[in-house]
């Protein structure tokens, strides 16, 4: 009886102990917290010269320029440009080219950007168009009188990362002209009736069209504030006047109305606003001592 | 290079095909009792026609192209039906003639405008125009209907 008894003692004494060991290791375990990373914080240095930013954590409250830190690299990873970042002046000579490959009709156009954020950029143009075809077996000159045209839009800048000096740009425009055409040296037979060289002759025949375009643009600092702009349109009639005799073959600032594309090549004179605002490429930024 | 030789590619480009006549000829069609039929030994031709030129000459038709006046708003065609017991009839077209620039690659042409049309009633029964604005499509315009 002794014994069994001495046995259970024991035995309750052990499984004590082992249970106050347990407890006192998870007691004395280090919790660890998930932390999300901050992968976007302190990826560069701070700006400023290691003696402006030690500074900074000196001379006052260290949350305080542990923010700016944080603000400083995140504006180098994306700078942010002004609001009203640079105005473009444009003179679209690329029908000048593509005559020279045989093209009959010819448009020529300023337009004015205004790059906001180096990201957006609304776009105005006017311009004058004019064509004149006199097609190899056909019986008649076509003659697309010097008229106006008017364009809007935007574009996007998908480079606003980089300076505004190089762009790829998507845009859009809403183009909107008001025409008259010639049609003359018409000549009709009618050789059932015996009827030969009949002559007539459509003289300013009155139109308008209002149409759309998606366009890919590319734009290059050539020199100073001169940069050269290529770009490849993608464009549809939305509206035109309905007239009994035809429809017109030219559209002033549209092109050839069976083409769907157009090209256009300019040159740009740019004009730097808020200039003190942009961000600064320095050398001083880059890290040191590493 | 690159960039000139795809801009001669593309100016040089051009997709619109010219199908159809030039200016505007009517297209009839013989009918009988509402369906199509094919007229034997039938010649037609035009009142003024330089040599006596017909259309068809002594053959089997089930339509035909009519050529308007292009210096006149008014033309004649006779139907002969080269039988001795018919008499010919004559269908009279009346008609606006409208200048008209189709494209770049079909040209300028004549569009018309049928206005009025008369017609003797030998073996025809009766003269329907379908569209009275004539164009340069392929299409049946007027319905000759034969007793």
């Amino acid at each position: 009886m002794k014994a069994a008894l001495l046995h259970r003692i024991v035995t309750l004494v052990i499984v004590a102990l082992v249970a106050v060991t347990v407890a006192a290791q998870e007691k004395n375990e280090r919790k660890v917290t998930p932390v999300k990373p901050a992968t976007n914080k302190v990826l560069t240095p701070p700006k400023g010269t290691d003696e402006e930013v030690i500074q900074r954590y000196l001379s006052g409250d260290s949350a305080q320029a542990r923010a700016k830190e944080v603000k400083d690299s995140l504006a180098r990873i994306y700078p942010h440009y002004p609001k009203l970042t640079e105005l473009s002046l444009g003179f679209n000579f690329g029908d000048a080219v593509f005559m020279a490959f045989g093209q009959k009709y010819s448009s020529f156009d300023l337009s004015a950007t205004l790059n906001m954020w180096n990201r957006f950029q609304p776009v105005v143009v006017m311009g004058l168009g004019r064509a004149k075809e006199t097609p190899q077996d056909m019986n008649f000159t076509y003659t697309g009188k010097l008229s106006p045209y008017f364009k809007l839009g935007a574009n996007y800048n998908f480079l606003f990362k980089n300076e505004p000096r190089y762009q790829l740009y998507a845009g859009v425009r809403l183009g909107y002209s008001s025409f008259k055409y010639d049609i003359t040296n018409v000549d009709i037979n009618n050789p059932y009736w015996g009827e030969y060289g009949i002559n007539y002759e459509m003289r300013d025949v009155s139109s308008n069209a209002l149409w759309g375009e998606f366009l890919l643009g590319l734009k290059v600092g050539i020199i100073s504030n001169l940069a050269l702009g290529w770009e490849v349109k993608f464009h549809g009639i939305f509206k035109e006047k309905k007239i009994d005799s035809g429809k017109p073959w030219y559209i002033s600032g549209y092109g050839a109305r069976n083409g769907k594309w157009a090209f256009g090549i300019s040159l740009y004179y740019t004009i730097p606003l808020n200039r003190n605002h942009w961000p600064v490429k320095d050398e001083k930024m880059k890290p040191k001592n590493k | 290079m690159v960039a000139l030789s795809v801009t001669a590619a593309l100016v040089s480009c051009s997709n619109d095909n010219c199908m159809g006549n030039s200016s505007g000829i009517p297209l009839a069609a013989f009918l009988n009792e509402g369906a199509k039929v094919t007229m034997q030994n039938l010649t037609v031709y035009g009142i003024g026609a330089p040599n006596d030129s017909a259309i068809i000459r002594n053959a089997s038709a089930g339509q035909v192209y009519l050529p308007l006046r292009i210096t006149a708003h008014s033309c004649q065609y006779v139907l002969d039906y080269n039988s001795d017991d018919v008499e010919n009839d004559t269908i009279t077209f009346n008609y606006d003639i409208i200048p008209y620039f189709e494209s770049r690659e079909c040209g300028a042409m004549y569009n018309f405008k049928i206005t009025s049309w008369e017609f003797t009633q030998n073996e025809i029964d009766s003269v329907t125009v379908l569209n009275q604005l004539i164009t340069n499509s392929d299409v049946v315009t007027i319905n000759i209907h034969m007793q």
